[in-house]
């Protein structure tokens, strides 16, 4: 173990930079805004318990959409990438191109006034602006799987079900996860807006006090969402390494 | 034993069939070659044996069971698959990869692991060094071996091979192909094997099938037969202007009359027959006199064992008009001469 740590540092190296920026950027800021003097409205908008209470609302909404996503997108994506699926395959992969383009916050309006302003509404909002990656990385992940394997397993006498549990998902699985990846880095994102519904978040205390012309503040909320957003991308890059380690 | 009895196979949208009403029997223990242009359908035909391709009208039978509409993935367990392009599985280790078909029939832990030790040895890999390795930490050759080995798991009577070699460089295709050999001396299961290399079909099968356009079986037959007795048109073109020579490689030297040769020394000098001079262990050591040439040739040896397409080879190579045929021993036990060769092989087999 202690033999191969150094080659294993070295083949992650590039994993360290993320957790760096993260830690000097935010020590950054916060140092900034200790030496400043702070009005009483900039205070509240930046007590812990407060800032504690948005960030888990920030969490909930990009946890729960991405979990929502992979349940809906995976296996339609599966689904897809079946042979008799050939035909509605582009057509469905352009509808989703399609959704993908619209705007995350006229949708998140929208469907506040379609389907009531709250959280559920927040979270439909953000699956719908995260559902194509995971879809296609699926579909893509699952075609270019070799045919040349997917016959030699059927050639044993694997049936088409044993196929796609043994050989094709597990070949697919790192193209998945990269998709997942992107899906929830764009829901860390896009759950900024959520605010605008009255569903909370870290986009809440950014607005406000954007409002209020504070600046100070607005740069405080802004790093910790982009912090949290660059921390996200960095566990799913290195869930994505651990899986795709196998395959080398 | 495997037959196909009237298979046709209709592709839909297409109004010609690519196989037309196919009979073809494979003999137990036997390999038979599958040979034919690009496109004549011999891989759907192969692919209809283990109906990975349903025909469309006819009965597969296997040792004669009616399988034509017996579970597909069931059949298939019951029969080795080998492909060109091997389809290993990345993610398998090559113990997992060989072990495939015997977990999905049930076998216990201990019963797959000495199978997989036993099938890396019989196609000359050693466990220890290979079992735990990934795919693509192996060379095309050894790909293939692990192939051949996976196809062989579950001890299947019946291999079907597609271009096992096709995709692997001619020396290491040379080799495979004699190892192939061996491992079917142990094992003697009936093969299909499907290749575009008349060579190939030539030197592995026991049978050769020749497919023509749409699946037509223009001849089956023994190689020698298929080469000196092309059943048609077809088949002579196809076999070509180089069967004569191909079919040297298929003639060993133990079933031709060899010309007798004289010990020097031991007895009166023979004009007419080659004198050999031997070592004191009665191997031959030089050529003492050869009628008809003015200078001694070079001498060169070849065993009995041997074909006559390789004592053309060492007499070519050699510049040798006369080759000693030697026994397991190295004792000489008669010569081949060039002039005869060339006479003995002619078509009607006409005296000089």
């Amino acid at each position: 173990m202690t033999a191969a740590a150094p080659g294993w540092i070295r083949r992650n190296r590039d994993l360290v930079a993320a957790p760096v920026i993260v830690v000097v950027g935010l020590a950054v800021v916060l140092l900034y805004t200790t030496n400043r003097q702070l009005d009483s409205v900039e205070q509240r908008a930046l007590d812990p318990s407060y800032l504690w209470a948005r960030f888990g609302e920030h969490i909930w909404l990009t946890v729960a959409s991405t979990v929502v996503v992979i349940i809906l997108a995976l296996p339609l994506g599966i689904a897809l990438s079946r042979p008799a699926a050939a035909r509605i395959r582009t057509g469905t992969l352009a509808f989703g191109g399609f959704m993908q383009a619209l705007p995350a916050y006229g949708v998140i309006i929208l469907l506040a006034f379609l389907l009531g302003f709250g959280t559920t509404t927040a979270i439909i909002a953000l699956v719908l602006a995260s559902f194509l990656p995971v879809l296609t990385n699926t579909v893509v992940g699952l075609l270019q799987v070799d045919p040349a394997l997917i016959e030699a397993a059927r050639g044993m006498g694997m049936s088409a079900r044993q196929t796609l549990l043994r050989v094709e998902i597990p070949l697919a699985v790192p193209v998945m996860v990269a998709g997942i990846r992107v899906a929830l880095v764009l829901n860390v994102g896009t759950a900024t807006l959520a605010t605008f519904i009255g569903a909370g978040g870290l986009g809440e205390p950014i607005s406000s006090m954007l409002y209020l012309g504070r600046g100070q503040a607005v740069l405080v909320t802004s790093a910790i969402v982009a912090a949290l957003a660059l921390l996200i991308d960095w566990l799913a890059g290195v869930a994505e390494r651990l899986v795709s380690g196998r395959l080398g | 034993m495997i037959a196909l009895e009237g298979v046709s196979k209709i592709y839909p949208k297409q109004s010609k069939p690519a196989v037309t009403e196919l009979n073809l029997q494979v003999p137990e223990g036997a390999i038979v070659t599958l040979i034919g242009p690009s496109g004549c359908g011999k891989t759907t035909i192969l692919k209809m044996m283990n109906r990975l391709i349903e025909p469309t009208t006819g009965r597969i039978l296997l040792a004669g069971e009616d399988v034509t509409d017996a579970n597909g993935d069931q059949l298939r367990r019951r029969i080795g698959y080998v492909i060109q392009q091997v389809g290993l599985f990345p993610h398998l280790t090559i113990a997992d990869n060989i072990a495939v078909v015997p977990k999905m029939l049930g076998w216990d832990k201990r019963r797959v692991t000495s199978r997989v030790d036993e099938l890396l040895h019989l196609v000359g890999m050693e466990p220890g060094d290979f079992r735990d390795r990934y795919p693509r930490q192996l060379s095309g050759g050894q790909q293939q071996r692990v192939g051949v080995a996976r196809g062989l798991a579950a001890d299947p009577p019946v291999m079907l091979m597609d271009e096992p070699f096709g995709a692997i460089d001619p020396i290491t295709r040379e080799r495979l192909q004699d190892e192939f050999l061996e491992v079917q001396r142990q094992v003697a299961k009936t093969i299909c094997f499907v290749t575009h290399d008349l060579s190939e079909a030539v030197k592995l099968g026991d049978r050769i099938a020749v497919f023509a356009a749409r699946g037509r079986l223009a001849q089956y037959d023994t190689p020698s037969e298929v080469l000196a007795h092309p059943a048609d048109d077809f088949v002579a073109e196809f076999v070509g202007s180089g069967a004569a020579v191909r079919r040297l490689s298929l003639l060993p030297i133990s079933q031709l009359e060899l010309a007798e040769i004289v010990i020097s020394g031991a007895g009166a000098a023979a004009k007419d027959r080659p004198v050999l001079s031997v070592d004191d262990a009665g191997r031959p050591s030089a050529w003492h006199h050869v009628p008809g040439s003015e200078r001694r040739p070079a001498l060169v040896t070849v065993p009995l064992s041997a074909t006559v397409y390789e004592a053309v080879d060492v007499m070519l190579d050699g510049h040798a008009p006369v080759v000693v045929v030697v026994d397991d021993d190295g004792q000489p036990r008669g010569a081949l001469r060039w002039d005869s060769l060339v006479a003995d092989l002619r078509p009607n087999g006409q005296p000089r």
